[in-house]
């Protein structure tokens, strides 16, 4: 691993990303009351936080287990929640193809919405493929260790939490967070509208299906959108 | 079959797919390139999934329960949180704004 390792990128990475965690800690802490109130024992909560490591995921996996779903929904819901992951993946490969793989291993492990908001931007400026790669590590690990206390927090002190703070409602102003920026063109647009008129529409579907079909026919409206414009262009 | 297993197996689960899907194109078809029909799907993901996740969170409150208007306080909140991210992109101020925001209309509105 010494290869590719830089010790003050290292420590840049985890202090830049630190005002993302302001987010992150409220988010873990809602996910250990959560896997709680779904019925995990303490170890299971934070086995969940350590191995999925996606807060997405594990909001999603722990509503449809209170909801009683199969086994198969859940695991297709939280697949489709992931997919934005394959794109993120997409995404950073070609800055990371330099390394070796046991680099490329832990970094993918490490690849969530903030360390992939935090980094994109310095890997297409810089091609010092060393410090990039330390600079994702020291964000990535950070944002792990802090995910991690969060959801041990939120075990231990589900308790005192009142549920008049709302805290819950750091989720969707976390994702909120990474998805405003995101709305820059017309079919960025059009994909956000079609996304929030479907779910309102098909909330009734059972099992929170809704997550699985508003977010594909959206996605496809985009594709759609896509031709329409390069067909005007 | 009983919750705790149901969930060890949930984790492994969803950790190998969440795991699959981070390794994808920076491992496991690294030396491919993306089919351009996946690419052109994937591009929109981020933006359907997040509006997908978020907004059923910001309108049916309780879930189920369909509230556009403006007595409910999630709604303006992510709406104030939505403008401030517009504005200023930082998730700090986004959330904090939206925190805010909700605890005041709370206060308000008893």
């Amino acid at each position: 691993m010494r290869r590719y390792f830089s010790r003050p990128a290292f420590y840049q990475g985890a202090r830049e990303i630190a005002p993302m965690l302001i987010g992150i800690v409220p988010f873990g802490i809602v996910c250990g009351i959560g896997a709680i109130a779904a019925g995990a024992s303490p170890a299971a909560a934070l086995a969940m936080s350590m191995i999925m490591f996606s807060g997405a995921a594990q909001i999603v996996a722990v509503q449809l287990l209170v909801a009683g779903a199969p086994f198969a929904v859940i695991l297709l819901s939280c697949l489709v929640v992931s997919l934005r992951l394959i794109m993120y993946s997409a995404a950073m490969a070609p800055y990371l193809r330099p390394l070796d793989h046991r680099w490329r291993n832990v970094l993918s492990f490490l690849l969530t919405d903030q360390a992939f908001a935090g980094t994109l931007q310095r890997f297409r400026r810089s091609p010092d493929i060393r410090a990039n790669a330390s600079y994702f590590l020291g964000s990535g690990a950070f944002i792990w260790v802090t995910w991690q206390v969060a959801t041990l927090a939120g075990i231990l002190a589900g308790r005192i939490v009142a549920a008049s703070w709302q805290l819950d409602f750091v989720v969707p102003l976390c994702f909120l967070a990474v998805l405003v920026p995101l709305l820059r063109d017309r079919v960025s647009m059009l994909v956000f509208a079609v996304a929030t008129v479907a779910v309102i529409t098909l909330d009734a579907m059972p099992l929170r299906l809704s997550l699985v079909c508003g977010g594909l026919l959206a996605i496809g409206a985009g594709m759609l959108g896509d031709k329409f414009a390069r067909g005007h262009e | 079959m009983n919750r705790e297993l149901t969930i060890w197996l949930l984790i492994l689960a969803v950790g190998a797919i969440t795991y699959c899907a981070r390794l994808s194109f920076i491992a496991l078809f690294a030396r491919r390139d993306m089919p351009p029909l996946l690419a052109r799907g994937l591009k929109h993901v981020p933006v359907a999934m997040l509006t997908a996740i978020v907004v059923p969170a910001v309108v049916f409150v309780p879930p189920g329960v369909l509230r556009i208007d403006p007595g409910n306080a999630k709604l303006i909140a992510a709406l104030v949180a939505g403008i401030v991210a517009w504005w200023r992109q930082s998730a700090v101020l986004t959330i904090a704004s939206g925190m805010i925001v909700l605890w005041a209309l709370q206060y308000v509105l008893r």
